[in-house]
């Protein structure tokens, strides 16, 4: 207890500041998932758990949130498997290394609306670049385009392209760092008793990758969960709820019919979705833990 | 590893943590009073590019004569501005005029000053009746109507004659110009018909009006109704039949209308600011403007109004944005604001101020055939987005009937 008195001016910011920009926050949220809240943000009073009945309820909630497992685990599954690629091909030495160092950041560096929105022009009929080039190599047979943003499947596939696309730096820089802590004797030894290639890497390299690569999935899911801005821009004009995930239903709830009570019920319910997989997954593989 | 047990701990912890952020939203209180005067908060969103240049000069005319007032102006996208009034008035802070489009929602949670306790009885008589009546919830007058806007059918002379089609007076001759431009290939489309999410309530009611049906009134709002089902029915004839442009479905208006101006599209309905959009991207597009085609053949134009309203905050401000109003609705102010933006004046002064306007003439004379929003209804915002979000799917599997019946329960869900 003294201790904690000795200690308390030296963590007290840090705990305010929490406090403000975390807990605050997050209780607001929980509180206002149990109000009434009409569109002009008048607090009618409280309606106890029936914000959640009415999400769960929606004849649209189960497809969504099976939609957010397959957005989650193709993009992380995606951006995984091309930063292993890419961390091995930047850890060799070869000329121009730094140069190509520099480039896999340039997505990272650059906004993720101006990205997707890059992509999304692109895709547009008439002026995209990327329809364009289809419609001229002769890929696509109509001669305005093929509305790729328009049509829920394309539109979700390619939202996944550039979620894998700006995820890719940040992962492939967290696998590039554990490479560099595998030590050169380790795979020289495995070299001398006659391993292959292939046989060094998956057997010695990269179990010696555990800490790397669990951190970097542990931090891309909770990432990717809550990203909003890439499939808002994608599939924002599609009609329907056939392209939501549970972050653009939170939008549509809050933006297109102000239901800031349903919305936040949603986000609650986002909120535990997102605990319950780190708990399990900090469980199951210990990311945290010493190799 | 140690570092990555450290750092992997706290960004797991800082980015579950936003998880909660995602749907609390808090404005911090600006403009405090400077001086000791009144201030007065100015909420409006942008019509174009010249909007907050068009209120700053307003705003200074009006310092000027009234040394003792402060006005505060903050100027939001359209797309914000309603998320940014509620959580004003939420955090307690709504600002003392507002400009924007429902506010029956407003009035109902008795957050408004009835008009005629904020402006002067001249500047109140001199409104359109009809848009008065358009702005009244159980009979009493809430918004001022600010600006209005009526539609029309731009038609590319162009493109028709090439195709040798007709301009279209009702349905069935739209739908035969439409398929004629259409069939002349390269990606030409013979109407545009934008039912994305950006205005698709104003497409629907295109359609859904034109063939006698409606939204309802101000005691109810009724979607999913057999008037309603032909006009839906026809949309649907119109893409199935390849009359309009690809994926009519998830088209956003404004985009689609880039397109038109660009001259790959027959006909589509357009606004007052269009003509202002061909003259300055396309001076050369040879286009005319007619009256909507309708089932019938009967003149009919979707009239929108924007309106002003005053919140009741603290209620000590009644007299400074009496004198507010007052000012910017005399017709030498008010005519010249409306005018940079390209719409029409709501006030009977500004309405013969801008008689011999030669651009806005199309617009002023289907206005007295106009018909508006059940805006004053406080349903009409669920219907609004479940238009926005479900009208579209007309351009796919699902029956005309599946999407009203759809749109009708999200409203009634509220």
């Amino acid at each position: 207890m003294k201790d904690l008195a000795k200690a308390l001016p030296w963590i007290g910011p840090a705990v305010a500041l929490i406090a403000a920009v975390v807990l605050f926050p997050v209780g607001l949220m929980f509180w206002n998932s149990t109000r009434d809240i009409s569109q002009s943000g008048v607090d009618d009073g409280g309606v106890g758990l029936a914000n959640f009945a009415t999400v769960i309820g929606f004849q649209y909630f189960w497809p969504i949130l099976g939609r957010t497992v397959v957005w989650v685990v193709v993009v992380v599954g995606c951006t995984l498997i091309g930063s292993l690629a890419l961390a091995a091909l930047l850890n060799k030495a070869f000329p121009g290394r730094r140069l190509v160092r520099m480039a896999v950041i340039v997505p990272w560096a650059s906004s993720v609306v101006m990205t997707t929105l890059v992509v999304h022009y692109g895709l547009e009929p008439y002026f995209g670049i990327i329809n364009s080039f289809l419609v001229d190599v002769g890929l696509i047979s109509t001669p305005e385009g093929y509305g790729w943003t328009r049509h829920p499947g394309t539109a979700f596939a390619w939202a996944m392209a550039v979620a894998v696309f700006v995820s890719l730096p940040f992962t492939t820089y967290t696998i590039l760092a554990g490479l560099q802590t595998v030590p050169g004797e380790t795979v020289e030894a495995a070299r001398i008793d006659g391993a292959s290639g292939p046989r060094t890497y998956f057997s010695v390299v990269l179990p010696q990758l555990r800490g790397a690569i669990s951190v970097a999935v542990l931090i891309n899911i909770i990432n990717v969960f809550n990203s909003l801005p890439i499939l808002r821009v994608m599939t924002g004009s599609i009609p329907g709820y056939d392209a939501d995930t549970v972050m653009t239903m939170i939008f549509k709830y809050m933006q297109n019919q102000r239901q800031i009570d349903l919305a936040s019920a949603l986000s609650v319910i986002a909120f535990l979705v997102v605990i319950v997989i780190v708990a399990v997954y900090v469980r199951v593989v210990r990311p945290l833990e010493e190799v | 590893m140690a570092q990555y047990k450290r750092l992997g701990g706290i960004m797991a912890i800082t980015l579950a943590a936003t998880t909660g952020l995602t749907a609390c939203g808090f404005g911090g209180s600006t403009g405090e009073a400077t001086g000791d005067g009144t201030t007065l908060d100015l909420l409006v969103p942008s019509y174009s590019d010249a909007t907050q240049g068009n209120w700053d000069d307003v705003i200074a005319g009006f310092e000027e004569e009234n040394p003792d007032i402060d006005v505060n102006l903050q100027v939001e996208s359209w797309d914000n501005l309603e998320s940014v009034i509620a959580t004003k008035i939420q955090g307690g802070d709504a600002p003392d005029i507002y400009n924007g489009g429902p506010f029956a929602g407003f009035a109902e949670d008795e957050l408004l000053y009835p008009v005629e306790d904020v402006t002067s009885d001249e500047t109140y008589a001199d409104f359109q009746p009809t848009f008065l009546e358009n702005a009244q919830v159980g009979g009493t007058t809430y918004g001022l109507p600010f600006i209005a806007s009526a539609r029309a059918l731009f038609v590319n002379d162009a493109l028709l004659e090439e195709a040798g089609a007709e301009v279209p007076a009702t349905w069935d001759e739209l739908l035969e110009s439409a398929k004629k431009v259409s069939d002349l290939g390269g990606g030409v489309a013979g109407y545009g018909m934008p039912l994305g999410s950006e205005e698709a309530q104003a497409e629907a009611a295109v359609w859904l009006w034109g063939g006698g049906g409606s939204f309802g009134d101000a005691e109810s709002i009724t979607i999913d109704t057999p008037e309603n089902l032909a006009g839906a029915e026809f949309v649907k004839k119109m893409i199935d039949e390849g009359a309009t442009q690809a994926d009519a479905g998830a088209t956003d208006r404004s985009p689609l209308f880039d397109i038109f101006v660009q001259g790959k599209v027959g006909m589509q309905v357009g606004l007052p600011p269009s003509v202002g959009q061909i003259e300055s991207d396309n001076p050369d597009l040879e286009y005319s403007i007619h009256p909507i085609p309708t089932e019938d053949g009967s003149p009919f134009t979707l009239g929108v109004a924007d309106h002003l309203m005053a919140f009741q905050n603290d209620g000590d401000k009644q007299e400074a944005i009496t004198a507010f109003f007052d000012y910017f609705y005399s017709a030498d102010v008010y005519v010249p604001w409306v005018q940079a933006e390209g719409f029409l004046p709501t006030t009977l002064s500004g309405s013969e101020q801008l008689a011999d306007e030669e651009a806005l003439a199309p617009f002023l004379e289907v206005l007295p055939d106009a018909q508006f929003y059940p805006s004053t209804n406080p349903d009409w915002q669920a219907a609004d987005s479940a238009f926005k979000a479900l009208f579209g799917q007309l351009d796919g599997k699902k029956s005309a009937q599946d999407v009203l019946t759809e749109i009708q329960e999200q409203v009634d869900a509220g």
